[in-house]
């Protein structure tokens, strides 16, 4: 007998709606089935009956979690086809920000895996980690999510407190280094719960397009912001961590030192912030054009097309998020694993399905 | 491979226009399943498929990544039936039976393309469908029109002109 054992899309452990089902031998699963959906709203047909202005706080929305890279990149594209130029301390505050974002991003999930092994106390310092990124955000946006800080041609606020922030990514980095990483890469029911589990091979990541922390723990090496540098990131020290093991481990791994990188991005730009204006005054008049814009987001590549026809409205807006690319290798990664694997192994891309179904 | 390679292998006789976005190419009478045996053998990653609505037809956007750099090949096609590329390239997979939902696009060779982001017995074609919905009138006027359409009172909100932003 082969059970298929059916898991949302409504399910109390599930966060956000999908579905998947698990086809059984015993303990083993066979394969599984994905559908996703339940969530989708169409957004990139209502951005294309609202101006800019109104599509930048729908993008905003696509995400609970990575809003700020949504925004960052519709104005990137907007930027590219008004031939806008940003202020140079506009560019810091843009990575700031995205890097806190990502902070933010990483310790949830860790927080979140780190419950599903059922490390609890990793857990609470996860999360008492992600509160001070929390804090910084709420200190320079006045809002723990949705920050609206960009705009085309700038960003909607100034840092006003480089101080609080710098000290902010000084205190996660020696934590993450000192308690997250030795913890993550060398405590035995972390081991025992993700090493060899849920594997992804190289040549399967790239076959089905994944992006991200997911790709690097299967030895794909690109990160938009080293290969195609945006904002400042070409003037920057940081690594790009990259791992071959393709399981849980690995991609548990990859996301605790992009922790680390993002704090040296952060504590890089706060100190080299030029004074200067962060924003030109007035919303740009988007001439007739097209233009893509990629912003390497917490979970990967965040891709925008955007197609304009002179008017105050985009003709065509097209989102591709980074979980729709990488929620389809979760089936190549729970064959033959273990039925009690299947919620890490599926948590371990750090899935968004408000994301994928936008 | 680089991305002139793939150019001359696409038979195209136009050249890669250089943009700060990534490298553009309009290619008449693209062969999608060609252009993905010959971008998969460099290694390049899928991006997305693009699809616009243009006339009697549609044009196609595929973005690709080759070593760092976006590849935007573009086609133009008459109709709504274009060539899979989903059994060549797992990744593109979802990409089809979104834009089957959205726009009623038959990617030819699929032995199905079951909907992803409606349900199973909704119509294809959503966006297709509804493209003229919302587009003559200020969004938030709009609501009220479709609410007062749902209450049986159409024609109640009157259609504004659309201002300046």
């Amino acid at each position: 007998m082969s059970p298929v054992i059916p898991v949302g899309p409504y399910h109390p452990a599930l966060e956000e709606p999908y579905k998947i089902s698990l086809d059984c031998e015993g303990e083993t699963i066979r394969d599984a089935d994905i559908e996703v959906g339940f969530n989708f709203r169409a957004i990139e047909w209502l951005a294309e009956r609202k101006n800019y202005v109104q599509a930048l706080t729908l993008v905003e929305r696509v995400c609970g979690i990575c809003s700020n890279v949504h925004t960052l990149t519709l104005s990137r594209a907007v930027e590219t086809i008004a031939g806008l130029e940003v202020p140079e301390r506009a560019r810091y505050i843009r990575v700031i920000v995205a890097e806190a974002e990502r902070l933010h991003s990483h310790l949830l999930w860790a927080g979140v895996a780190c419950e599903l092994i059922g490390f609890q106390t990793l857990f609470m310092t996860c999360f008492a980690l992600r509160e001070q990124v929390m804090d910084v955000l709420e200190a320079i946006s006045g809002n723990r999510v949705n920050y609206a800080m960009n705009r085309p041609g700038g960003v909607n606020r100034d840092i006003v407190d480089p101080a609080g922030v710098l000290a902010a990514a000084r205190s996660i980095r020696t934590a993450t280094e000192r308690q997250l990483i030795p913890v993550l890469t060398t405590d035995r029911t972390v081991h025992a719960r993700c090493a060899g589990v849920g594997l992804l091979t190289r040549e399967d990541a790239l076959a089905l397009g994944a992006v991200g922390p997911t790709a690097r723990a299967s030895g794909l090496g690109q990160d938009i912001r080293r290969s195609a540098p945006y904002e400042i990131y070409d003037r920057l020290d940081f690594e790009v961590p990259v791992l071959t093991d393709g399981d849980v481990l690995a991609r548990v791994t990859v996301r605790a030192l992009e922790i680390v990188e993002s704090c040296r991005i952060i504590e890089q730009a706060v100190e080299g912030m030029p004074e200067g204006p962060w924003s030109s005054r007035d919303f740009p008049r988007v001439p007739a054009g097209e233009a893509c814009a990629r912003i390497e987001g917490p979970r990967g590549e965040v891709f925008y097309y955007v197609a304009s026809d002179g008017s105050d409205v985009p003709k065509r807006v097209r989102i591709r998020t980074p979980t729709f690319q990488n929620m389809p290798t979760v089936r190549p990664m729970v064959r033959g694993m273990t039925l009690a694997d299947a919620p890490l192994i599926q948590a371990s891309i750090d899935p968004c399905y408000s994301c994928t179904d936008r | 491979m680089d991305a002139e390679a793939i150019l001359t292998g696409l038979a195209t006789g136009d050249g890669w226009e250089r943009r700060c976005d990534g490298s553009w190419a309009e290619v008449d009478d693209l062969d999608p399943r060609a252009m993905t045996r010959l971008l998969s053998k460099a290694e390049a990653r899928w991006v997305t498929l693009t699809v616009i609505p243009a006339g009697e037809g549609f044009r196609l956007i595929y973005h690709w990544d080759l070593d760092g750099e976006l590849l935007n090949i573009a086609t133009t096609i008459t109709g709504s039936c274009v060539p899979t590329i989903a059994d060549l390239l797992p990744a593109a997979e979802w990409v089809e039976r979104e834009m089957h939902d959205y726009y009623a696009l038959e990617f030819l060779g699929r032995d199905e393309t079951p909907a992803l982001m409606l349900r199973p017995d909704d119509e294809p074609g959503l966006f297709s469908r509804t493209q003229d919905l919302g587009r003559d009138v200020d969004p938030a006027e709009y609501d009220e029109r479709a609410a007062a359409e749902c209450a049986g009172t159409a024609g109640a909100v009157t259609t504004p002109e659309r201002g300046p932003s």
